[in-house]
């Protein structure tokens, strides 16, 4: 109904059940006016008597309560009004961060005038029609509602609680302030603690009033140890040795033990391959698209670097900058596989997206994605800071180095980042869309502001030629002349093979096939010898015009020999060429022979052409060089093709240069320079929420102003603080963390339910939360248990055909969005593009794998086997109740109950008498049943 | 009308959620995720409760429960990879036969080709296909009008056409990946160059509890390539759709037992399995997580008698086979897919994806020699689609269940070679019937050319959101904190065709 009071046009909305309809949407609300303002000439909503959001399902009387700004007001304003007009930026001079300043107004004036909504400006801009009018600009408008309720405090005064504290300066956010090592607390009860950090903890604890679980027992903590360390339980000989240490330090001994294992950079590795999101290539059929040949040379650098402990900021630095850095260390180069990974065959943007957003997620804990079409929301991120972190990565592309021994980068290779497109601009896209470049600006490489604590220092990195001409590295050469030589090798056991089979005399046809069989194994000998000739002069011309190109004066002697070697090449290419016809002729020939009549035909074209081919191959051969001819140069390295302009040919060649923008080393320095508070907070996070199945910071990838403060913020500082200065060695903090009582405390709730009351999600850390075993740990403990696990290091990927029968580690599969290997799929395995923790489900296929699959059936008789024959050394192999405390004890760390061992023995008598049993023995399934057992899944 | 919002922004956080939400979310994520879903009704009591008055912001899991009373329960999703040319399938066009041969400039429908309505597009990268055609393409099949409701099918389809008064035909869709990443785009609602989303499937299988826990709740039968081959990306791998074969032997991964184990020591095992699991709880007091390891074992060991049983047509009668043209070699495979489904559906499946000729571009992608292409395609899939909506309605099943025929988009109105047709994403039609839609009816339209949508123009998010709609989900209380949703991966429901 409508109706008309003066210059106002009243609409009530007050119907039963009172009912608002807007843009499609139902709103229940008590009563609504919605008051469209003949002067202002625009609509604006007022809940005159609302009781609004909170109210919407009270009955009508409540209409008269008076709005609640904590409760109804604030949220607004924090949800759709801070990010402008807050702590962050104060648009307009404005802020509305307290009752106070947003009655105080911005620099045009009052915002709101208490008491009169139509006065307030406020109002106006929420409900403006006109987009350019309207406050927020961006996203959805408020809800009427919202309007609705910001009119109702208007119109009743615009009161706010006096004391009421601003929003907290982004400076002074905790994750933004440069670490500082806190002092460690004394708590009161001083004899729980084992180090520092337990003294963190305790003084948490008894502040809030929470008793610490009792330690985990001996079996729990052995168990606890290996599969943290080296992500397998113990062997049954592991398990014998060290039950059998008595001294009070077996524990300390032990994790010191387990952290020199090179099983330890295994394990630890694919935390972090899921952190920086390793992924072997992906793409259609056999066209690459995602990631890089041969990535798994990253992978293993990981391990190999974790095991040598190789102080984080070190890795964060060649991750980003080792092309730079060092420039022609391979084991070094193999670090940037990190930035290699990012390699999207079609779209640039695309790629640098990712690249930005996760190097801020993995190193920083910032979102920076969220500044890519607009300032970030929370925290001091513009958006051309945003385009300032591409900047860096804006030059680089990717190629493939040739390793010692391998001269086919198909087979073999180093993926690396290198700088490129040198020249690339970088611009700002409007509203963060690609179609849309400000080409008025170009970008340069920066930071954010407020986490500048010194003048980036970009420089332009010369490289040795090495680098950029890859080719003249030493092994370059010999993998090539090791190449050709076993060509000659193969082709001269040819020759032998043709020559002594026995001459069949007969059949002239026979005989025929067997002549040109003959002819075939010699031409091929003869071409491989003459490509072995080419491979060499035309590294001696090449290492001629290197020489020449050296010698920082004008040298007439280096240069008459390059133009002589040069000639030699040109020849010597030219007479493979003829060689390599003839084998082809002598080829078409053998298979003339062998076809039969009515598929001669095509043949006889085929040799034509081949002999044309010959014939041209020679008449070049016969035509001296001249100044101007060039052989085909050996390749040291090849860019991996992008198709950023048309997807059906690769983009024009990306040369390598012989300096480097420097810009990514710049980074890196920023990164991992002590005073950015972000980088070492970030990192030890990411190492306790592994040791603890949970993390510090709830937010792994984001420790900006979004997330709440973590309860624990001194105890990351300082363990912030013990990274850097034990030289970024993430192996001391392991030994801290694995040391600590806090870590050694039972997963059970049992004899501490006093807590539950006050601290339901363990905040204080009261106990151990219990973990389900990522992915791998599941499949390769059940491995290891059977003796089947085969722990050969390193090396190129499993490929999904083989990984049925393989027993490598899980690590070690062929990882990417094209396949998906189904028993690690049903434990929650890492996402390939994004894993900064992994989900922990417990879901039914889960249940299907651990029952059916041929992995533990197959394993469980073996393991079963195993126990048996271990039994039989010191008991009688026929005593079942020993072999299911045994088994208890290896599989799950439990000391067997006497209910579980009679439930066992029941069961293993059921089996015995059951009619129709196959060959499994009962002591197998009762094994098949343990790696089923809740706690074979789970690190308790 | 969707429109695109005026800017995008890949997956910065939500401005809606109030920070204090983020820790609250942590504890009662994790636990969440350790219980699973599908787990209805195990020990969720305590974790699910309604938080308080004070947390009223706070974010909480999906409860299982629908948030409004559903109309249907069930989805089976049919897929058809490459893009169908609506003009030859659910849009006959017969300009396009009457102005074969020329440009499209030269025709009376030279506006379509207006640059700023063309600007829906979004490349990933320029390529030889998805460009537009400007030689228009006569028809290359007769089409009639069928049924009550009159409404025009192509005659490659005879058996939807002889159910056409079952389906509402929305023939004003639009997506904007004009090349195959639009497979994605209409199952997550987002274009390549964002990044990777949970699909339809996966917000439906996370946001509603179970209808039987026998069974896995959302099944994927069929090739999908590798940018449409996982749902539940930011929901967790937990709410990938779970893969099935139509092989009552080994249908599922892990399904039966890969080495000789009997039935009966199964079963010795299985219960030994939950008393040893039972006896730890005395140690471990208050743990969710065993409690939901122990139903999980529960639910997989119905699951590997079910899931066969589903599959197993012998219990089908010889009409009913030959309905769904198990007979006939052209249609078989399709046809086992649609049986089974329809006997899943019945067991209480939620939600069946399918997808036919998928795998690299897809089959339907007729670039060239559309004729011989769609013909012999539609073959394959017409007849059992007729059967399974003829099906579906005598059992009763059509009130409750909804079944969707799509595709990524349509095909060009010109000539791409001698003889097919490129990539379309300006207009193109899908169809949807049952689970509580108005029957034989057709919504939206594009030209004359069938060149754009120009009535009720349709995102495909805006299907989405229908069946959201009918299945009693409001997609805006399945956020998930940390994760922005833009207002276009919502949709709008399609009000006009829901009864």
């Amino acid at each position: 109904m409508n109706h008309h009071l003066g210059k106002v046009k009243v609409r009530l909305s007050s119907s039963n059940p009172p009912a608002f309809t807007f843009r499609g949407f139902s709103v229940a609300m008590p009563i609504l006016f919605l008051i469209r303002s003949v002067t202002v000439g625009r609509w604006v909503a007022v809940a005159v008597l609302a009781g609004a959001i909170h109210a919407s399902h009270e009955p009508l009387g409540r209409a008269n309560e008076r709005v609640d700004y904590e409760r109804d007001v604030k949220p607004i304003f924090a949800a759709r009004c801070f990010a402008c007009h807050g702590a962050l930026k104060q648009e307009g001079g404005l802020r509305l961060d307290t009752g106070a300043s947003a009655r105080r107004g911005g620099d045009s004036g009052e915002a709101i005038a208490p008491g009169d909504v139509e006065s307030s400006p406020l109002i106006a801009r929420v409900t403006a029609e006109d987009l350019s009018e309207r406050m927020p600009p961006e996203g959805e408008p408020l809800e009427p509602e919202q309007a609705a309720m910001l009119a109702a405090w208007i119109a009743q005064g615009a009161d706010s609680p006096a004391d009421e504290k601003p929003e907290t300066d982004p400076r002074e956010h905790w994750a933004f302030r440069p670490v500082v090592r806190p002092s460690v607390p004394e708590p009161a009860d001083a004899g729980w603690g084992r180090n520092p950090i337990d003294a963190f903890i305790a003084d948490y604890q008894q502040r809030h009033g929470l008793v610490p679980q009792v330690e985990a027992t001996r079996a729990e903590l052995i168990r606890r140890l290996y599969l943290d360390l080296v992500g397998l339980p113990p062997t049954f000989e592991e398990l014998a040795s060290v039950n059998a240490v008595q001294s009070a330090d077996w524990y300390e001994r032990l994790a010191d033990r387990l952290l020199d294992d090179p099983r330890h950079g295994e394990r630890w590795a694919r935390h972090w391959m899921d952190i920086w999101r390793y992924s072997d290539w992906w793409g259609l059929g056999d066209q690459l698209r995602n990631s890089q040949l041969h990535i798994w040379h990253w992978r293993d650098w990981i391990v190999e670097s974790l095991n040598a402990d190789t102080p984080y900021d070190e890795m964060v630095r060649l991750m980003l900058a080792a092309d730079e850095l060092h420039p022609n260390d391979l084991d070094k180069l193999r670090a940037s596989g990190f930035l290699a990974r990012n390699y999207v065959l079609f779209n640039r943007n695309q790629w640098m997206d990712e690249t930005v957003e996760h190097v801020g997620k993995a190193f920083l804990g910032l979102t920076l994605n969220c500044a890519k079409c607009h300032d970030h929301k929370y925290d001091p991120i513009e958006q051309v800071d945003y385009y300032r972190m591409r900047a860096f990565f804006e030059p680089y592309h990717v190629r493939l180095d040739v390793v010692p021994g391998e001269a086919d980068l198909s087979r073999d290779g180093i993926p690396r980042a290198f700088d490129g497109a040198v020249d690339a601009p970088t611009y700002l896209f409007v509203r963060g869309q690609e179609a849309q470049p400000d080409t008025s600006t170009v970008i340069s490489p920066g930071v954010p502001k407020l986490l500048a604590f010194h003048e980036l220092n970009v420089e332009p990195t010369p490289l040795p030629a090495e680098a950029w001409q890859p080719e003249r590295r030493a092994w370059v050469r010999e993998a090539y002349l090791a190449a050709a030589d076993k060509n000659v090798a193969a082709a001269e056991g040819g020759v032998a093979a043709a020559i002594s089979r026995p001459a069949a005399t007969e059949d002239a046809t026979k005989a025929a096939i067997a002549d040109a069989e003959r002819r075939v194994a010699e031409q091929t000998l003869v071409a491989a010898l003459m490509e072995r000739r080419s491979v060499k002069a035309r590294f001696d011309a090449m290492q001629a015009a290197w020489a020449n190109v050296d010698d920082a004066t004008p040298n007439a002697t280096l240069a008459t020999a390059e133009k002589a070697k040069t000639a030699e090449a040109v020849a010597a290419e030219r007479q493979a060429a003829v060689a390599k016809a003839n084998r082809s002729v002598a080829d078409v020939e053998l298979r003339l022979l062998r076809a039969a009549a009515d598929a001669k035909a095509p043949l006889e074209t085929e040799l034509n052409t081949a002999r044309q081919a010959l014939e041209e191959a020679k008449k070049l051969a016969a035509t001296p060089a001249t100044e101007s001819d060039r052989f085909t140069p050996l390749m040291g390295a090849k860019w991996t093709p992008t198709r950023f302009l048309n997807s059906t040919a690769d983009d024009p060649t990306v040369t390598f240069a012989p300096q480097s923008t420097g810009r990514r080393t710049a980074l890196a320095e920023w990164i991992t320079d002590d005073r950015n508070p972000l980088t070492a907070r970030v990192a030890v996070n990411h190492l306790w929420t592994r040791h603890f199945g949970a993390p510090l910071v709830a937010t792994t990838f984001d420790f900006g102003r979004k997330g709440n403060p973590p309860a624990h913020v001194e105890l990351l500082d300082w363990l912030a603080a013990e990274l850097m200065e034990s030289g970024w060695s993430m192996k001391h903090i392991h030994r801290l963390i694995v040391n600590s009582a806090t870590y050694r405390m039972s997963s059970s709730i049992a004899w501490r339910e006093s807590n539950l009351a006050s601290d339901p999600d363990n905040a204080g850390w009261w106990r151990r939360a219990p973990i389900r075993l990522e992915s791998q740990a599941v499949r390769d403990s059940i491995l290891s248990l059977a003796g089947t696990l085969d722990l050969t290091r390193g090396g190129p990927p499993v490929i999904p055909a083989e990984q049925a029968a393989s027993h490598r580690r899980s690590l070690y599969f062929f990882h990417s969005n094209n396949d998906r290997e189904m028993f690690l799929t049903a434990f929650d395995e890492a996402t390939v593009t994004e894993c900064y923790r992994r989900e922990e489900s417990i879901v039914p296929q889960q249940a299907l794998a651990l029952t059916n699959s041929q992995l533990v059936l197959d394993s469980s008789k073996l393991i079963a086997e195993r126990i048996t024959k271990l039994q039989e050394a010191d008991s009688p192999a026929s005593d079942d109740a020993e072999f299911v405390r045994r088994a208890f004890h290896a599989l799950l760390g439990i000391a067997a109950s006497d209910g579980e061992i009679a439930s066992s023995l029941q069961a293993l008598e059921s089996w015995r008498q059951h009619p129709e049993q196959t060959e499994r023995s009962p002591r197998a399934n009762l094994i098949w049943v343990l790696l089923n057992h809740n706690d074979f899944v789970t690190l308790r | 009308m969707s429109t695109f919002p005026n800017h995008r922004c890949e997956s910065c956080e939500s401005s809606l959620g109030s920070p204090d939400s983020m820790a609250a979310f942590e504890s009662r994520r994790s636990c969440l995720l350790k219980m699973g879903r599908g787990l209805a009704g195990l020990a969720l009591g305590v974790m699910l409760h309604r938080e308080s008055a004070a947390a009223a912001h706070a974010w909480s899991p999906p409860d299982g429960l629908p948030h409004f009373a559903p109309k249907a329960k069930n989805v089976i999703w049919l897929f058809m990879n490459g893009g169908v040319s609506h003009m030859e399938s659910f849009d006959p066009k017969p300009m396009l036969t009457k102005y074969a041969g020329k440009t499209i400039a030269e025709t009376p429908f030279a506006d379509t080709q207006d640059p700023k309505k063309l600007a829906l597009e979004r490349l990933v990268v320029p390529d030889a296909n998805g460009n537009q055609r400007n030689t228009l393409y006569p028809l290359q099949v007769g089409f009639r009008r069928h049924g009550e409701s009159g409404i025009e099918v192509s005659d490659w389809f005879p058996h939807i056409a002889r159910n056409v008064d079952r389906l509402a035909v929305v023939r004003s869709m639009w997506t904007t990946d004009s090349n195959h990443g639009a497979q994605t785009q209409f199952h997550s609602g987002r274009h390549r160059n964002d990044g990777d989303f949970p699909t339809l499937g996966a917000w439906v299988h996370y946001g509603l509890g179970s209808l039987n826990d026998n069974l896995p709740q959302f099944i994927s039968i069929g090739t999908r390539e590798y940018w449409n081959k996982r749902d539940g990306y930011y929901l967790g791998p937990a709410h990938d759709a779970v893969p099935m074969r139509i092989d009552p032997s080994n249908p599922l991964d892990f399904g039966q037992p890969q080495r000789p184990l009997a039935a009966g020591e199964q079963a010795i095992g299985v219960e030994l399995i939950r008393e040893l699991n039972g006896m730890r709880g005395g140690l471990y007091p208050h743990d969710p997580a065993l409690a939901a390891r122990i139903a999980s074992y529960e639910l997989a060991f119905k699951m590997q008698r079910s899931v066969p049983e589903a599959l197993d047509f012998s219990q089908e009668t010889e009409a009913t086979k030959k309905l769904y043209g198990l007979d006939l070699p052209h249609c078989r495979e399709f046809g086992a897919q649609l049986l089974a489904s329809r006997r899943l559906v019945e067991k209480g499946v939620r939600f069946i994806q399918i997808q036919h000729g998928g795998g690299g571009a897809g089959a339907w992608d007729a670039h060239s020699g559309l004729k011989g292409n769609h013909e012999s395609l539609s073959r394959a899939v017409d007849q059992p689609v007729g059967a399974l909506l003829e099906d579906l309605d005598q059992r009763g099943m059509l009130e409750e269940t909804m079944v969707v025929f799509a595709t990524e988009f349509g095909r060009t109105p010109g000539s791409q070679g001698a003889d097919g047709r490129d990539h379309h994403i300006f207009g193109f039609s899908v169809w949807m019937a049952g689970g509580g839609l108005k029957r034989g009816v057709v919504h939206g339209a594009t030209d004359e050319i069938g060149f754009h949508a120009v009535e009720n123009r349709h995102y495909v998010t805006d299907i989405h959101a229908t069946i959201l709609r009918q299945l009693g989900l409001d997609p805006r209380k399945l956020e998930v904190p940390g994760r922005k949703r833009l207002e276009i991966d919502y949709g709008v429901p399609i009000g006009e065709i829901i009864a």
